[in-house]
């Protein structure tokens, strides 16, 4: 019966403004007095830019409250929110963990947001560049199942690599913050490129001062290398007992991963949160034909270059609406008319038949038709 | 009536130079687009909003003729607007880079009878690629009207000048209804069993048309029933008129031309882009008036360019003419009232079989 009052509404909307909510229709008005309200997502003003790094930063965000702008609903430590930026009149999307601790938001409504500056980026040396104390952006609600799980006591291990020790300072914020009084046994081993780019670094030191059950290692991988074993083995001896959280750019979580389950650890003790896109794990990456119907190009797929159909589409020409490009936001949805496509975030294969897919993620196998 | 061909037709050369010469236009704009093309549809689109909703409550509270009429001009102002600067040009895909789902040729529908799905089939693909070509471009007189000696003359014809004003009253439900093709369901050439999805699309897109402007607007007047009834038909009218004055003055001028499907068989770019050229025809006018025309009154531009932002149509026009000035190829352009009187002395003239020549 929801569904139907829902559908009916849908309809009735529809029927009146050609969108399908009103205030998508009344969405261009509203922003002449609240600019950069929007009916998909929540507004925050930037309170403070900080520079942690030469190439990383820390955006200060408090999300709006008031009679236009809906509350944003809070978020559990180590998950992501999609921050969207007009950048030249295109609006632009990007995901970042929150940095900052759900305590700390209950405290001061603020919320923190720690990006790298991607060298060759498009958007994030723009963010760095174009925003201002005082400038509005707009939030998602805060996503992602890489948190703690409930039962309080118990032990961790957390790999970080370089900025992938976002969420980790969340949860170790968190734990600082609340006042729970059992506390969660955590080790991080933090790994960085060299010893000038520790980012938190003071912070963290504090935090295993005050806290006596976290005790961090950092790890300067300009001296000590990539993960290995006998890492784990010296600074965490009894990683055995722990259930491990990875978070990093996509090669060291690979290597984590084999790492760890060399040493025996069981899968279901390990949690790991890729930065960016999941890298393509395909067994074979023979040709393939994409045919963009409804602009009547084709596509033929080099050998060995494993690209997605939205970046064949963009270099087509074409300009299908996208958003986080990591196949969380599903803006790029799509029709597919018929072939078989791999998903790289699920690591599946799709089926023959007519169905919606996200291009983001997809990368053609064989011959594929797309309704683009 | 139409002037024959050129009588040089341009060269393989000069075709090519033609195609790198508005490719390089094209690029250009391309490359160029940002905040300012945003702000111009989001402009655009505030005013059309605020027309819609003051010109609804004036037609309905306005309680004598005056504010009345001046409701009923609003809200058609409004539909002009969103029909032609918003509908007509996001759905060609001008603003798709903008990555914004409200504002993007994949999702949007507009205010007409006309399901946006349908428009993007017949007009985008079909009149934008067969611009003009006899028997294939279906836009060319609308299987209605006869505007060429190149094609053979019916008794029905003597009354075509009816037909167009007919079909300019009712210009949204002929757009709504041109995938059907029933000139094409009458000689037998289509079944009316391959149009039945078009026609379900037809029939929720004009159900929930009249559902707003006949049935639920006029009804929350409660007493007022008839005045809010009334004035939308007025606005529909403006908007039907307008549009259809619009888009017969793009293609219908005394000058344009047309062209067999043998002449266009392997077509170039370089060719594609010529036939746009010979086949479309500019008004000029103020600012005021493009935009109530879309950027139609640009139609040589807009059919070279379909998917560039329609408000620079005005700054590449004087790139296009030196160009086709270079090549010697015509150029189309006049005033409104030369252009308009060109279209009705065409409906009227073709209206009449040829004079026998011996």
């Amino acid at each position: 019966m929801n569904a139907l009052a829902q559908q009916g509404w849908i309809w009735f909307s529809q029927a009146l403004t050609q969108h399908s909510s009103f205030s998508g229709y009344f969405q261009p008005l509203i922003q002449l007095i609240a600019p950069q309200w929007s009916t998909d997502a929540y507004r925050a003003q930037v309170i403070e830019i900080r520079d942690e790094l030469a190439d990383m930063f820390t955006l200060v965000l408090k999300p709006k409250t008031g009679l236009i702008d809906q509350q944003w609903p809070s978020f559990k430590a180590g998950q992501f929110i999609e921050l969207m930026v007009e950048k030249e009149g295109s609006r632009t999307l990007r995901c970042f963990s929150i940095s900052s601790s759900p305590a700390h938001y209950k405290k001061t409504g603020l919320i923190e947001l720690s990006i790298r500056i991607q060298r060759q980026g498009r958007i994030t040396p723009w963010i760095r560049e174009q925003m201002r104390v005082g400038s509005l952006v707009n939030i998602s609600v805060a996503q992602g199942d890489f948190i703690l799980p409930t039962p309080l006591v118990e032990k961790y291990l957390f790999i970080a690599g370089g900025s992938g020790i976002t969420p980790f300072r969340s949860m170790l914020q968190q734990q600082l913050l609340s006042e729970e009084t059992e506390q969660r046994d955590i080790h991080l081993l933090y790994y960085s490129r060299n010893n000038q780019h520790i980012a938190f670094q003071q912070e963290l030191e504090q935090l295993q001062n005050n806290c006596p059950n976290i005790t961090v290692t950092f790890i300067n991988g300009e001296q000590e290398g990539f993960i290995c074993e006998q890492h784990v083995q010296n600074y965490c001896p009894d990683y055995h007992q722990r259930t491990s959280f990875i978070c990093g750019p996509s090669p060291m979580i690979q290597q984590a991963r084999k790492v760890l389950s060399d040493l025996k650890v069981d899968n279901s003790k390990i949690n790991f949160e890729f930065f960016g896109a999941a890298p393509i794990e395909m067994k074979s990456t023979g040709q393939a034909i994409v045919h963009f119907q409804a602009s009547e190009k084709i596509v033929v797929s080099e050998e060995n270059k494993t690209e997605t159909l939205l970046e064949q589409a963009e270099a087509q020409g074409l300009t299908p609406v996208s958003g986080c490009r990591i196949g969380v936001c599903h803006q790029c949805i799509c029709k597919k008319k018929s072939g078989i496509v791999f998903n790289t975030r699920t690591q599946q294969y799709s089926d023959t038949g007519s169905e919606e897919i996200q291009l983001c993620i997809s990368v053609a196998q064989g011959d594929v038709v797309l309704d683009l | 009536m139409d002037t024959k061909m050129q009588k040089t037709k341009p060269s393989a050369e000069q075709l090519l130079y033609l195609e790198q010469s508005f490719n390089a236009i094209r690029d250009e704009v391309i490359s160029d687009l940002g905040e300012r093309d945003a702000k111009h549809i989001h402009k655009i689109i505030r005013i059309q909003r605020s027309c819609e909703v003051s010109g609804r409550l004036l037609i309905m509270f306005g309680f004598n003729p005056i504010p009345w009429a001046l409701g009923a001009v609003l809200l058609g102002l409004s539909k002009i607007l969103e029909t032609m600067e918003i509908g007509h040009n996001v759905m060609h895909g001008q603003y798709d880079w903008m990555n914004d789902p409200n504002i993007n040729s994949k999702t949007y529908d507009w205010d007409t009878a006309c399901p946006g799905e349908s428009w993007k089939e017949t007009h985008n693909h079909e009149h934008h690629t067969y611009t003009n070509i006899l028997g294939k471009d279906r836009d060319y007189g609308y299987d209605l009207l006869r505007l060429t000696h190149k094609e053979k003359w019916h008794p029905a014809n003597i009354f075509q000048v009816i037909y167009y004003g007919l079909l300019s009253v009712f210009f949204q439900w002929g757009v709504a209804l041109h995938e059907l093709n029933f000139g094409g369901i009458l000689k037998g050439e289509v079944s009316l069993k391959e149009k039945i999805p078009f026609l379900k699309q037809f029939g929720r897109k004009s159900a929930r048309q009249i559902f707003k402007d006949y049935i639920f607007f006029p009804l929350i007047a409660g007493p007022f029933f008839l005045q809010v009834l009334l004035g939308n038909i007025v606005a529909n009218l403006i908007r039907n008129l307008w549009t259809s004055t619009i888009i017969f003055c793009g293609h219908f001028p005394e000058e344009v031309e047309t062209f067999s499907i043998e002449e266009c068989e392997n077509e170039t770019k370089g060719h594609w882009y010529y036939r746009q050229m010979l086949g479309s025809a500019n008004f000029h006018g103020s600012t005021l008036l493009h935009t109530l025309s879309g950027n139609l009154s640009f139609q040589v531009e807009h059919h070279l360019f379909p998917d560039l932002p329609a408000h620079r149509y005005a700054e590449i026009s004087p790139k296009v003419q030196a160009i086709a000035k270079e090549l010697g190829i015509p150029y189309h352009t006049g005033s409104f009232f030369k252009q308009y009187s060109g279209v009705l002395k065409r409906i009227l003239v073709h209206s009449l079989p040829e004079p026998k020549t011996a």
